[in-house]
């Protein structure tokens, strides 16, 4: 009985492979499942009428093979289904793929910020760490520690905000104390940029803000010298402006590095061959950094022995280099936070 | 500083354009930040750093010139041949105290005739800035634009008792300058005195009434040198510099003063001695010496510099230098109160030499103290997410109105400055809020319709006698979330965009954010929350409150957070694994009516208090309100998500525990099963 029974499965499910090749449209496909898959009437359900007649024990065995016969005809019907239905689908749902895309919402980080972010990374990747300091400093710090005693002309320079009722503390002018905090609770070797806020009485102009940015750096280890420091300005500077920069160390006067340098790069726009150039006014040159030899007493106010430990240090101002990089013309853009000066960098 | 080039050039023989010497003088520190043509000659404005008071004068330029040049610097006038000395007066120099007053040379000339000066110097001074007085107060300023030292020339007959004392200012004296301006004197300022009164502040300006006048026939000449700091500190009271004090405060040479004296005799033409000449110099101070290794100058700078190289530049530039073998003793010129140790030097030879020999060379050093910096990669990732949100960052100054302060919070004593550069910059911001909504209002007057904002930054206060500085993450959000276009609805930001955006934030951290009521001035009292992590609050949010938002002219709604990120970063946990769950979860979902009056917290801790053990999660699917639910009832539709830790749980396993569970918390939240 169950092998008439495998014989007939077979010729059926030959029948409805035979069949199935030639559907096209789908009113046949609904014929053809129809005919195998009516409850009553169907091919299969014909089969399985034919349970009753099997002897009790050949039931599960037969009912099981008839079973997957249904489920083949099912899943071969589904394919086919899915394949012409899907096709007809798209004809009838109407869409454009040219329709505008939707304006999805971008976020900005700030030109200052983004710029900043840079910076410490081409120093973390010489292996420089990044130390952060207090935006309201001690005056000590500040400058005598730095070498600016009380009462020196290099304070008139730096334009500094005093507090209400705190005597000794100062908005920091410079990022420059971060040396000296970082060099009291650590030993050379030490490789540190300190980046961040300063601030000087200056009212705000196209060059001027009275809060603005700074990216301070300091090396300090045995047998440093000048040439390190030109080298190290370089390395960023080419990575920063391009690999064709070139670096002009002028005489310069900062009361915490002696020597003390003034760097210029050569102007990253027309390499000093334009007169009427808008980045360096035809002078060639762009002034870009202060730097310098740690000078031997701020050593010695950190408790580091100068004659077996030297280093440099140096510093640039974060606007400046946006403004120049990125040509912005006035650094009292910077501070308005318009979303479209925003939208264009970061 | 003025330098007029034609009369540099009676110091100093060069043949060199404008341009190239422009480029000469920058590469020896003298940076030209102006040249322009007076009376028919060029003059360059040179800026001088702090450290060089010996630039201030055209002779001191030259000299620079020709230590870099290697030509020779000269005075076009025989001062060798003046004397001061055979004068017979009876006169009399007296310095109180040496520390104030390090020297001061003084003579009288007698029957001098004031009058204009010569067309020429009347031109020269002019170039220099200064305006032509007469011929005696010309030369002080001739001598003072040629050789650096600053004099002082008194009408003789307004002195009284025959004699110039140095002496502080006594508590009620007072002077009227030269300018009319009239000061009222303390000991903190330096006086040059007679018998009886004041004449002249030292070192700064001179009294009106001893001043040269078209009456004047006899005259005291004084060619001082001050204790810089006295001048500076006088100064600094006064509130106002003259040519005079810029120089004595940053240190002039000590050896000047006869030299000038005798070029002004020569100047007014005087060819016999003065009637009356002393030099009073009470503790002579001996010229700085600094022993300098032979070999330094190269190890500081990283190049080849030859001993012979450092010493000619060295004796090129004044400094005397003994041999002592493997290193100089170097002596300083007077004139350089700026060198005192072997960097110095280093920095002079460097200079002449030229700092455009320097090599390029990267330095070996290790740096033991590297590691990742936590906070900094913390807020990198709260920053990307963000902006990949759509907020966008802006940066404020630390400063604003004491208004803006106590909009935020009136209660907290500001941090205010002491010099600000006006009120609306006048204390240290306690919150980085105004600082947005402004910005917000700014952008909104763009018409964005979309203004998403955050900002790191710090904020500032003051408790018991100590300064608070501390570094926040500020978020607002104004306008809509979701512009209308074509597939998208208009959507406005609202506060639950606003707790969902921060709850992200939270989840990227791995921090489970729970939302506390509370009340605080800068938000509307009935949306209003404090974050906490583990019982510690590290931030707040909230609608802002409508009074700091008209303040701006903001119409709409601003929600915003403040995010202490020193807290924030201290909550962050060390990350380890844990092994996942590999059994099948069961999903089940219930749907009651709850009143209106019972909040979602509420709902929540009781459903956390009663959570069987094997239920891992629970979310709240829909929120309804419509005519089938009763007016004081909220429909809300939660799904349970329920999984064991060591087994597969089965349907029926499950639906006991979930009947048990939904029935308890329909008793105790009074709900009513739909």
């Amino acid at each position: 009985m169950i092998d008439e029974l495998k014989k007939e499965i077979e010729g059926v499910r030959q029948s409805f492979l035979n069949e199935i090749t030639q559907i096209q449209s789908p009113e046949k496909l609904a014929a053809l499942k129809e005919r195998f898959l009516s409850r009553k009437k169907g091919i299969v359900g014909q089969q399985l009428l034919k349970l009753r007649d099997c002897a009790a024990g050949e039931k599960p065995v037969a009912g099981q093979l008839i079973n997957q016969l249904k489920m083949f005809i099912e899943t071969e019907l589904a394919a086919i289904e899915e394949r012409i239905g899907a096709r007809r689908g798209k004809q009838e749902q109407w869409s454009d793929c040219s329709l505008p895309a939707s304006d999805l919402p971008i976020g900005r980080f700030h030109l200052i910020a983004e710029i900043q972010r840079q910076i410490e990374d081409l120093f973390l990747s010489l292996g420089y760490e990044i130390a952060y300091g207090p935006e309201v400093e001690r005056e000590e710090y500040n400058f005598t520690a730095l070498n600016i005693p009380e009462f020196h002309p290099a304070r008139d320079e730096q334009d500094t905000f005093f507090l209400d009722g705190f005597d000794n503390m100062v908005l920091r002018t410079h990022t420059s104390p971060m040396q000296v905090r970082y060099m009291l609770a650590h030993r050379p070797p030490l490789k540190i940029i300190s980046p961040g806020k300063a601030f000087r009485k200056d009212d705000p102009d196209a060059t001027h803000s009275p809060c603005f940015h700074q990216v301070e750096g300091l090396l300090v280890d045995r047998g440093i010298n000048f040439s390190h420091l030109k080298g190290t300005l370089e390395v960023f500077c080419r990575s920063f402006f391009g690999p064709d920069v070139t670096l002009r160390f002028r005489p310069g006067y900062f009361p915490f590095t002696e020597p003390s340098a003034e760097v210029d790069i050569s102007c990253f726009m027309c390499s000093g061959r334009q007169p009427d150039c808008k980045v360096c006014k035809g002078s060639g040159w762009l002034e870009i950094l202060g730097s310098g030899m740690v000078h031997p007493q701020v050593l010695l106010n950190c408790g580091i022995d100068p004659e077996t430990y030297s280093g440099f240090a140096f510093g640039m101002g974060i606007e400046r280099v946006a403004m120049i990089k990125f040509g912005v013309p006035d650094l009292r853009l910077l501070y308005e936070n318009d979303l479209r000066l925003l939208g264009q960098f970061g | 500083m003025k330098i007029n080039i034609t009369y540099l050039k009676k110091f100093v023989a060069f043949e060199l354009e404008d341009a190239a010497l422009k480029e000469l003088l920058a590469g020896i520190g003298l940076e030209v930040a102006e040249s322009q043509v007076i009376e028919g000659q060029t003059v360059f404005e040179i800026e001088i750093t702090p450290n060089r008071p010996d630039w201030l004068s055209h002779y001191g330029v030259a000299r620079e010139i020709a230590a870099k040049t290697g030509q020779a610097c000269f005075l076009p006038l025989a001062l060798d041949g003046v004397s001061l000395d055979g004068g017979e007066e009876n006169f009399a120099i007296t310095i109180e105290d040496a520390t104030d007053c390090w020297r001061y040379s003084g003579c009288i000339v007698r029957d001098v005739a004031v009058g204009e000066s010569d067309p020429t110097v009347q031109k020269l001074l002019i170039s220099f800035g200064l305006r032509p007085i007469n011929n005696i107060v010309d030369v002080s300023n001739l001598v003072m634009m040629t050789c650096g030292q600053p004099l002082h020339i008194f009408d003789l007959e307004q002195l009284q008792g025959e004699q110039i004392r140095i002496r502080r200012a006594k508590k009620n004296e007072k002077i009227r300058l030269l300018d009319e301006r009239e000061v009222a004197l303390n000991d903190d300022f330096l006086l040059i005195a007679d018998a009886s009164r004041p004449l002249a502040l030292a070192g700064i300006m001179g009294g009106l009434e001893s001043g040269i006048s078209p009456k004047t026939r006899h005259i005291f000449i004084e060619s001082a040198c001050f204790d810089p700091l006295v001048i500076r500190r006088a100064s600094r009271l006064l509130g106002f510099k003259t040519d005079a004090s810029y120089r004595f405060e940053r240190g002039m040479d000590i050896e000047a003063t006869i030299p000038a004296l005798k070029m002004a005799l020569l100047l007014l033409g005087q060819t016999q001695p003065p009637a009356y000449f002393q030099d009073v110099y009470p503790r002579p101070l001996p010229r700085t010496e600094v022993p300098l290794d032979k070999d330094y100058p190269g190890r500081l700078t990283g190049i080849n510099i030859k001993p012979d190289s450092s010493s000619a530049i060295l004796q090129r530039l004044g400094f005397q230098l003994q041999d002592q073998g493997s290193r100089w003793q170097v002596q300083v010129p007077s004139h350089r109160v700026d060198v005192s140790c072997k960097e110095d030097l280093v920095e002079e030879i460097i200079r002449i030499h030229g700092y455009d020999h320097l090599q390029a060379q990267m330095p070996l050093s290790a740096n033991p103290f590297l590691r990742i910096d936590r906070e900094r990669e913390i807020v990198q990732r709260l920053k990307n997410q963000l902006a990949a949100s759509g907020f966008n960052e802006v940066i404020n100054y630390v400063f604003q109105s004491p208004e803006e302060n106590a909009l935020y919070d009136p209660q907290l004593p500001p941090l205010a400055l002491n010099n600000p550069l006006g009120k609306d910059f006048s204390v240290m911001k306690n919150s980085l809020l105004a600082g947005m909504l402004k910005n917000t209002a700014f952008n909104a007057n763009q018409y964005w319709e979309r203004i998403a904002l955050f900002e790191i930054g710090n904020v500032f206060g003051q408790h018991e006698g100590k300064i608070l500085e501390e570094k926040k993450l500020a978020i607002s959000a104004y306008g809509l979330k979701q512009k209308k276009d074509w597939r998208c609805r208009e959507e406005a930001f609202d506060f639950s965009y606003f707790k969902s955006l921060l709850t992200m934030l939270g989840r990227l951290m791995r921090l489970d954010f729970a939302f506390k009521k509370q009340a605080h001035p800068a938000y509307i009292d009935t949306c209003c929350f404090a974050i906490e992590i583990a019982g510690r609050p590290c931030a707040r949010l909230g609608e802002v409150a409508p009074e700091f938002c008209r303040y701006y002219k903001l119409e709409r709604p601003v929600f915003a957070a403040e995010i202490d990120l020193q807290a924030l970063v201290a909550a962050v946990g060390e990350k380890r694994f844990s092994a996942m769950n590999r059994f099948p979860a069961v999903r089940r979902d219930f749907t009651f009516l709850m009143s209106k009056t019972v909040s979602y917290e509420e709902l929540r801790s009781c459903l956390e208090r009663l959570q069987p053990k094997v239920l891992e999660s629970f979310e709240l699917t829909d929120v309804f309100q419509g005519p089938t639910v009763p007016a004081d009832k909220v429909s809300f539709s939660m799904g349970f998500t329920y999984r064991a830790q060591d087994r597969t749980l089965t349907g029926d396993e499950v639906n006991v525990i979930h009947l048990k569970f939904t029935e308890k918390m329909v008793e105790q939240m009074h709900l009513i099963q739909r």
